[in-house]
């Protein structure tokens, strides 16, 4: 494979490109999926290929192919130059890349527990365990449907560059999906979704205790159904749990930390940044507010070593102590300002192209236990789990309706509090918290961005955090 | 660029002898190109040509789905013999059924347009155009937006006959024009043909909504009369649209899993359909996935539900009939399309007492599919319009409502019809700006 990437740059550089890089890239899947235990079906995907840029008068060329004979990829490389060419007059100011300190070296991911340490039938089984323990645990409401995906996947690179990198790379992953509705004849339907996924082997599968976690999903479905009652309607102390702290620095710090989306280079597809260029340094919260992207978490969803641009990666803080720290950059990123790029560099596929991403963001833990965040609240809320969320394009507003959320009495957790809503901006959510837990949880999920959409694996983490006055809302 | 039609029937052949009860394959190749726009310059030009095989089989009603963009077809013959063995290991599908028998498919005139094939190698040119074009309104200062040129050739074959090929060439585009200090406009166009014009006048659109929206006000949420432009309804009718898939129903992704064919879901005004057999719009197909003949179809008629989209499996399942919108396990809609009014959106502003316009959205979210709550964010031009007139450009704000009151509180249409697609309307769409009555809105409020 080597001899091919390197005859592509071989052939971008006769053809006139300053720089070229050309990465092998495939991706291999199986998985199976059910509905109320009984198997839809199997399935399998296999995408294999070469990606290969280019920097010509400036202009950033992409190709991919899958036909990977050398006449091929000469005609693929010699037309992503030909067609980048053509488009140097719609490019005021020419693309260059940063220097930076490039990889030559091989690493990957060793399961604990192969995919193939357990046999099919028991992958099967555990969909009928999922669907009988869902069903199994609601007494008043019933539970319609429980569908679960279960897919175990491998992701294969050789990245190379004109510069010198040379980075080998094979990562497995599992994930599950399932999706629990429930209803009942006179409160109606809920309904809960949930993404888990981790680098790594079937050791995830014992961690996960998906059929336990389906009895508990249900039951709690069940309750919130039958129980919750409305939130406070004055201002209260909210205690945010780790699920929606995680997704919440995902979407309203690492988003408006991409410097590509700071330079408005996403500006029609994922969107702007509340985030200027000038804003380092500029006060976004207090002193609890830090939050870091780390590629190298081991075991985790979207761990990496190195970049697809060949550069090392490190933990990125981009919140520190309530200021604005430090962007994600990539080599064309780094360049316009002035720093070295960080390796936020990823690509879905052999189809896309390498573009600024985030990894595993989460907001750094503090020291309280749980039940310390409680104890000083006479009356406030704990939100616990999410259903719908969403935030504008510049990551600045923001809404998340909780699930499973309790009325905080006196300092303790008493009855249930349904579809409550927390609408707020960026700097009122860094501004507002009040003490931070120590227990930092991580949570899966694929983050879109980029045309075509490109979707790569993440996790998003964080404690549990309270924050001071908030006025909830309720969903309708 | 041409799929080897014989190396195809062969593969189901083989497939078929290694003791496979049903094969189907479909092959595609597709090659694109991107020019991405950002700051009024080119960030990226992209090129991609795919060889993509999709596999089904079943044996003994076990199901198996693949999906392979290999080095090489040959890689297809491996996990063949993985497949028969899980196959005895492995349980019946719940929503098996056999695939058809061949129909006779009606092809219409081929959609292949040689204005797309030429311009493929000089989309430098058309980039700059509909920059340029963008910044003939003077206030703007800077675009960003993508323009996509594709053709696509794809051959089905099944194990019961059928050896199928169509080809097409299609365009997308889509533009974001940003007018200090604070307005911003999209729109965007897709067509099976290239027609500079219409990109002209997308790059219009979505230069006068920026000017026109600079300045804004805050307004307080609450309950308003919405005009939603066809980029907006066209995102909210692909969820509610999706939902009509009857696996969406028996998946617990449906507000339609309380509901069957007859029953009143939407206002009269609305009639939505599933029109593969138009030729304007990139998802038209002479035949689905199970190599049966496409046919235009309504999913809502003057608000009646009039069908969910079937395939062979969720057809058996559910005592319908397919629908031709296979997708093999999955039915899915070709090109949505919805009936125009007859009105205009001057007239639908005057029949407002207190409402706002949206020109766009993202980011729609769902707190329950089956009850349809849901919220999404209003972004870009979004105006504040009083007694009959538009008055001020407002900041962003959400509808946040259940989808069934979006549909049942539509009360007009506009007789004029846009092409639509981009991030957040992906099946390729013909709608009409529409006025809905007493929609629930949101805001931050910290």
């Amino acid at each position: 494979m080597e001899d091919l990437l390197l005859y592509a740059l071989q052939v971008a550089e006769e053809a006139g490109a300053k720089y070229a890089e050309a990465r092998y890239h495939s991706v291999e899947l199986q998985g199976m999926s059910s509905r109320n235990g009984a198997l839809i079906s199997a399935y399998s995907e296999l995408s294999e290929g070469i990606a290969i840029r280019v920097l010509v008068d400036g202009v950033l060329g992409f190709a991919s192919t899958n036909n990977l004979s050398r006449d091929s990829i000469r005609e693929v490389v010699q037309k992503a130059v030909a067609r980048a060419r053509t488009h140097r007059n719609a490019v005021k100011k020419p693309i260059e890349l940063s220097e930076a300190r490039l990889g030559r070296v091989k690493y990957s991911v060793n399961p604990v527990k192969k995919f193939s340490d357990i046999d099919v039938e028991e992958k099967i089984s555990l969909h009928k365990l999922f669907w009988d323990s869902a069903s199994n645990s609601v007494k008043e409401a019933k539970v319609p449907v429980a569908t679960l995906s279960y897919t175990e996947w491998v992701e294969k690179k050789v990245v190379v560059n004109s510069d010198g990198a040379y980075v080998e790379s094979s990562i497995p992953r599992i994930s599950i999906y399932y999706n629990i509705v429930a209803h009942h004849p006179q409160k109606g339907y809920i309904q809960r979704l949930e993404t888990l996924g981790a680098s790594g082997g079937l050791e995830w599968l014992e961690k996960w205790n998906v059929v336990g976690a389906a009895a508990d999903e249900a039951r709690k479905l069940e309750e919130i159904l039958l129980t919750a009652v409305e939130p406070p309607k004055d201002s209260v102390p909210v205690v945010v749990g780790s699920e929606i702290v995680a997704l919440i620095v995902h979407e309203s710090c690492g988003h408006p930390s991409e410097a590509d989306r700071i330079l408005g280079r996403e500006a029609a597809q994922a969107g702007r940044s509340f985030i200027k260029p000038s804003m380092i340094g500029y006060r976004i919260g207090n002193e609890n507010a830090t939050v870091i992207d780390d590629p190298t978490i081991p075991g985790s969803y979207g761990y990496y070593l190195y970049d697809d641009e060949g550069v090392a990666a490190r933990p990125r803080y981009l919140y520190k102590e309530g200021l604005i720290n430090e962007f994600l950059h990539n080599r064309e990123t780094a360049k316009i300002f002035g720093v070295e790029s960080n390796a936020a560099a990823r690509a879905m596929d052999y189809t896309s192209e390498p573009i600024v991403r985030m990894a595993n963001t989460y907001l750094k833990p503090g020291d309280h236990r749980f039940e310390e965040l409680l104890e000083d609240v006479k009356l406030g809320v704990y939100i616990k789990s999410y259903m719908e969320w969403n935030i504008d394009d510049e990551r600045w507003s923001q809404r998340y309706v909780g699930l499973e959320a309790y009325l905080i009495e006196h300092g303790e957790l008493t009855k249930l509090v349904r579809n409550p809503v927390l609408e707020l901006t960026t700097k009122s959510f860094y501004s507002s918290i009040d003490a931070v837990g120590k227990e930092l949880r991580f949570y899966a999920g694929t983050c879109g961005k980029g045309e075509p959409m490109q979707g790569v694996p993440v996790w998003f983490g964080g404690p549990d955090v309270r924050l001071k006055n908030i006025r909830l809302g309720v969903a309708i | 660029m041409k799929i080897d039609v014989d190396f195809i029937a062969k593969l189901v052949n083989e497939l078929s002898k290694k003791g496979f009860d049903d094969v189907a394959v479909k092959a595609m190749i597709t090659d694109t190109i991107m020019s991405k726009i950002a700051n009024s310059e080119v960030s990226v030009v992209q090129n991609w040509k795919r060889v993509g095989v999709d596999l089904y089989l079943a044996k003994e009603k076990r199901i198996f789905v693949l999906r392979f963009e290999p080095k090489s077809l040959e890689e297809l013959y491996k996990p063949v013999e993985t497949l028969l063995t899980l196959s005895r290991k492995i349980e019946e599908s719940s929503i098996y059924a056999p695939l058809p028998e061949p129909t006779k498919i009606t092809y219409s005139e081929e959609v292949f347009d040689k204005g797309i094939h030429d311009g493929m190698d000089n989309i430098g040119k058309l980039a700059e155009m509909f920059i340029e074009v963008a910044h003939r309104e003077k206030k703007i200062d800077s675009v960003a937006g993508m323009l996509q040129m594709s053709e696509t050739e794809t051959v089905l074959a099944t194990s019961k006959g059928a050896l199928l090929e169509e080809r097409k060439t299609f365009l997308q585009s889509y533009l974001r024009a940003f007018a200090e200090p604070d307005g911003s406009g999209q729109w965007c166009f897709t067509s099976t043909f290239l027609d500079t014009k219409e990109l002209e006048t997308m790059a219009f659109i979505a230069s006068r909504y920026a000017v026109e929206s600079r300045n804004r006000s805050v307004i307080e949420p609450g309950v308003y009369d919405v005009i939603l432009s066809p980029m907006v309804f066209g995102n909210l009718l692909e969820y509610i649209v999706s939902m009509a898939s009857a696996y969406s129903v028996v998946m617990g992704w449906s507000m339609f899993m309380k509901n069957k064919p007859g029953d009143k879901v939407a206002s009269e005004h609305l009639t939505v359909l599933d029109e593969p057999r138009n030729r304007e719009l990139p998802n038209y197909r002479s035949f689905d996935d199970e190599a049966l003949e496409t046919f235009n179809k309504p999913i809502i008629e003057n608000g009646i539900l009039k069908t969910f989209l079937h395939n062979t499996k969720t057809a058996r399942l559910l005592g319908a009939s397919s629908t031709a919108n296979a997708g093999w396990i999955s039915p899915e809609p070709w090109n949505i399309v919805v009936r125009p009014g007859n009105t205009t959106l001057d007239e639908m502003i005057s029949e407002i007492r207190r409402g706002i316009l949206i020109t766009n959205n993202w980011y729609t979210r769902l707190q329950n599919y089956v009850e349809g709550l849901f919220s999404t964010v209003a972004r870009d031009a979004i105006f504040y319009i009083e007694n009959g007139r538009i008055v001020k450009p407002v900041t962003k704000i959400r509808i946040a409502d259940k989808l069934p009151n979006i549909l049942n509180n539509i009360e007009m249409m506009e007789k004029e019809l846009y092409k639509i697609q981009w991030w957040e309307v992906s099946t390729p769409s013909k709608i009409p700006f529409v006025l809905i009555r007493n929609i629930n809105t949101s805001k931050h409020m910290i």
